[in-house]
């Protein structure tokens, strides 16, 4: 093999960029959600469970007419105290206030499904499975805590449609060092029912972490539909480029 | 005061164009630029693959001036807005998510088409004597940037910009004396901020630009003046035909237009599908945590500078105190090595010597800590590039006709590069920063032992002729 | 010797493809940057209709709206206003609003009143002087004054050069303005509510 081939097949051994997110929790994955109906119920979740205390500063919602809604439906369903469909989704706590009351400012959620990606999955998975493992915790001044982000200072939003649960740990001997115990999380237990089933309230989950992943970049498709184009496009080019330059070397002795 | 003035005359029935060029050379070198420049000139007829990275590296320049003017119609230098008007060109701008892009993945194009570049260079010598000052030119060039992209990394004011950028300006620290005050004096303030914002703003949109282009103009005026090397590292100009070109040279117009518009369009595919399939390019090319906005008050677990910076980074890193010994140790070897083994005049011996003993009194870990020396070893590691064409002595340019062993050299230093990229992107753990350290041994060895090995073994005789076949 | 012509075609034939396609990308990636330019979401937000309350302007009152950035004059005329307006028929430049200054004349702009038939009282008009840009000052009493003539039956005096615009908004002969002032597309929404920026003609501006 040539010097060049070996180098270039060196690269193939570089892996992504990918690291576990900061408790080590593994993460589910989210469910597939790329159809317009889900991305609605997606925003309607959003906007009535997220955009009290949490703003989306980037985010138009007169942008919500690319998943099919006009400005009617925006208006008379997800504008609330006084906003108009041609603004932005800010909030009106100020941070200030926001730290004294929850003891972290509750940050803005435009982009957040990218931020979180190469934490152990995607952002999606990682907001999925975030807003899934919240459990009781009564030594929390919220009296919630977290799996994937312990003593989270975010309450457990959308407690009235999982239900109340707590986290079952035992206590196990230590692997790494002789003589200690540690304790393993394993599982849930579910204290009192909330409006939904598990199997429900994923499904709801799932919506609004597809609405926040097409918030991040709501330009997805549309550059994914692009590219298709452009690399057909360029493949061509490079082929006539190709017979051009042939066409003149066959001349060089 | 030249010739007197000559003007063209052509015959009344030129066509238009034809007389309204002779006009403008009348007065400018249009014609004579083009014909000197690339027109006619010669290039040898066997360039490869390797040959092409430099217009691609061109192109590149040109694509992220382009992108990098529309985007400041838009981008906000201000710590209150940065961020936001980031946002704002992604999802407001019509088009502008599609300029962003291209921007971010042109910075990582433009680093891996330069080191290739770069290692063509390596590969066939094309640094060797007359070419050490495009060499140098070029080394100036990978300075520039370097310092571009680390200023313009800082603009988009994510979690990854400013602790970065805080980490990097803290690395001016560590050096003795001034260094607290250069640190402020760079971030004109006592962290990064507002301040560092905009300065470094300026910088990445027109102060280094001009200094780019200005060196570029002059990394290809000197390759000009000598000529092109060539895969097989023969003075093509050596062997001249009867229209006193080099009889293994061609016209750069039409053979190397077509060429390198080939090349360019394999790039634009490449970089086409990096752009509209994957930007982020797992986080390598946009850093998932730079989608946070900048938090002075809270680093994120994981800093590790962009990809294109992790090879010195690492070499940063694997500095610890305990290094240090083997440094001292390394050193000290190089300066017996040097007394026993170099033709280097008596007085730069004991030159060498003396500023040897300085340093390894300088390393004792009373006088300059390893965050010093850590920092000294990061230069050093990219500055040792711009000493090549003095510390290869190799009988032949090319790496065709050299021992079969020095690929393996050059394959292990490669290799060493490589890993020490790789580890500058992963958290350090005792087995990775005793690879690092290993690594970065075999780096610096590969440069300063280059002028024994590199005269080691048996050459291969040179041909008369470029070995090339009709295609 | 055919061989070379049959080279020559086919490499022609080549040069003109691949010039073509580009000149395809060319295009297409200039077209992309130039398109940047164009108003983003936030300024066709900011340049969104507006909604008014006219409950509160009293007969002989201006209001003042502000619309695209520019002002938007809100005049409820009183019958003696309307009723001058026809003296003025022979003075102004243009008493059918025929010409247009920045905005298309929209069809109930298009009579002395230069208002809704239902509401021919109220006026709506951009401030916007038609010379130079400026914004003209009310001047409604009636009567001579200075830099007015002895028969002004009220109406806009611009500041910067002189212009002068009737009751109607519609300028003057022999002024430095060229054209009447510009009626913006609006509807009504209810009797005291309209919405500047938007008519039922041609929707929004």
């Amino acid at each position: 093999m040539t010097l060049t081939k070996k180098l270039i097949a060196l690269l193939a051994l570089l892996p992504g960029f990918v690291f576990a997110n900061e408790a080590g929790f593994p993460l589910d994955r989210a469910p597939e959600r790329s159809d317009i109906a889900s991305l609605q119920n997606g925003a309607k979740l959003f906007v009535n469970y997220c955009l009290n205390c949490h703003s989306a500063s980037s985010m138009r919602y007169n942008r919500l007419r690319d998943l099919g809604l006009n400005e009617d439906q925006i208006k008379n369903n997800l504008l609330f105290s006084g906003e108009k469909v041609g603004d932005m989704m800010k909030i009106a706590m100020r941070p200030d206030d926001a730290k004294a009351w929850f003891g972290a400012v509750p940050p803005d959620l435009s982009v957040i499904a990218r931020a979180k990606a190469g934490t152990g999955g995607t952002g999606a998975d990682y907001l999925y499975t975030y807003l899934r493992t919240f459990y009781k915790d009564d030594t929390r001044p919220t009296g919630w805590n977290n799996m994937v982000v312990p003593n989270v200072a975010m309450p457990h939003v959308l407690w009235q449609l999982q239900g109340i649960r707590t986290a079952k740990m035992v206590k196990e001997a230590d692997p790494h060092e002789h003589g200690k115990t540690v304790e393993r999380f394993a599982g849930f237990e579910q204290v009192s029912p909330g409006s939904m089933s598990q199997p429900e309230f994923d499904t709801q989950v799932a919506d609004l972490v597809a609405y926040m992943e097409w918030m991040a970049e709501p330009t997805r498709d549309l550059r994914k539909r692009l590219g298709a184009i452009v690399v057909l496009f360029l493949s061509l080019f490079a082929f006539l480029a190709w017979r051009l330059n042939a066409s003149y070397w066959k001349d060089v002795k | 005061m030249g010739a007197a003035f000559k003007e063209t005359k052509l015959p009344a029935d030129a066509p238009k164009s034809r007389k309204a060029l002779a006009w403008v050379d009348d007065r400018f070198p249009l014609s004579k630029l083009w014909q000197e420049q690339w027109g006619r000139y010669y290039a040898p007829k066997n360039f490869n693959v390797w040959y092409i990275f430099g217009s691609l590296a061109m192109l590149v320049l040109v694509i992220q001036i382009v992108t990098g003017i529309f985007l400041t119609m838009h981008y906000k230098p201000d710590s209150n807005l940065a961020f936001g008007s980031v946002e704002y060109i992604m999802k407001e701008v019509p088009w502008g998510w599609l300029v962003r892009y291209m921007h971010s993945t042109g910075a990582s194009a433009f680093f891996i088409v330069v080191y290739l570049h770069m290692t063509r260079g390596l590969l066939y010598g094309s640094y060797r004597k007359p070419r050490e000052l495009i060499w140098l030119f070029g080394f100036a060039i990978f300075l520039c940037l370097m310092a571009e992209a680390f200023f313009g990394y800082l603009l988009p004011w994510g979690q990854m910009s400013y602790w970065g950028a805080q980490v990097i300006v803290n690395l001016f620290g560590a050096i003795p004396f001034i260094g607290n005050d250069l640190s402020l004096w760079i971030r004109g303030d006592y962290v990064v901020s507002d301040a560092t914002l905009n300065r470094f703003f300026a910088f990445h949109v027109i102060a280094i630009p001009l200094v780019l282009l200005g060196l570029v103009a002059a990394h290809l005026i000197a390759l000009h003046e000598v000529g092109s090397n060539n895969p097989d590292g023969i003075e093509v100009k050596d062997n001249l035909g009867p229209d006193g070109h080099g009889v293994d040279t061609i016209p750069s117009h039409p053979y190397y237009t077509t060429k390198d518009f080939f090349g360019v369009s394999v790039f634009l595919l490449i970089y086409s599908s990096v752009v509209f399939f994957a930007p982020e390019m797992g986080g390598y090319f946009l850093e998932y945590n730079n989608f946070l906005p900048a938090d002075s008050l809270k680093t994120p677990p994981h800093i590790a500078p962009t990809w294109y910076f992790t090879p010195f980074y690492s070499v940063l890193r694997a500095t610890t105190s305990d290094f240090m010994w083997v440094v001292m140790a390394g050193l000290a070897a190089y300066v017996v090595f040097i007394w026993l083994r170099s033709r280097l005049s008596y007085t730069t011996k004991i030159a060498v010597t003396v500023l040897a003993v300085v340093l390894e009194i300088g390393m004792l870990p009373q006088v300059l800590d390893a965050k010093f020396w850590g920092v000294v070893l990061f230069g050093s590691a990219v500055i040792i590039l711009s000493l090549l064409p003095w510390l290869d002595h190799s009988p032949v340019r090319s790496i065709r006709y050299r021992p079969g062993w020095h690929k393996t050299v050059y394959g292990v230093f490669f290799v060493a590069f490589l890993v020490l990229g790789y580890l500058g992107t992963q958290l350090p753990t005792p087995a990775y920063t005793l690879i690092a350290q290993l690594a970065t041994l075999l780096y610096f060895s590969f440069f300063l032992l280059m002028p024994w090995w590199s005269t080691m073994g048996r050459f291969k005789p040179l041909p008369k002729r470029v070995t090339w076949t009709a295609h | 010797m055919s061989n070379e012509k049959q080279v020559d075609s086919g490499r022609r034939g080549l040069l003109v493809a691949t010039c073509a396609a580009g000149g395809v990308v060319g295009v297409s990636t200039a077209g992309v940057l130039v398109s940047t330019l164009q108003p983003s979401e936030r300024a066709k937000a900011a340049g969104a209709p507006v909604e008014v309350d006219i409950s509160d302007v009293k007969p002989g009152e201006l209001k003042v709206a502000e619309w695209r950035g520019k002002p938007v004059w809100i005049l409820r005329r009183t019958p003696e206003m309307l009723a001058s307006l026809k003296q003025n028929d022979a003075l102004v430049a243009d008493p059918d609003s025929d010409k247009s200054f920045q905005l298309d004349v929209p069809k109930y702009a298009k009579n002395e009143f230069r208002a809704y038939d239902k509401h021919k009282e109220v006026l709506v008009v951009v401030g916007i002087c038609s010379h130079l840009g400026c914004s003209p000052s009310s001047r409604f009493q009636q009567g001579p004054q200075p830099n007015l003539p002895d028969d002004w039956h009220g109406g806009f005096l611009c500041p910067c050069h002189g212009s002068t615009f009737d009751l109607s908004g519609r300028v003057f002969k022999n002024k430095p303005a060229p054209v009447n002032l510009d009626v913006p597309p609006y509807m009504y929404l209810s009797d005291n509510k309209i919405l500047i920026g938007k008519d039922e003609e041609k929707g929004e501006a």
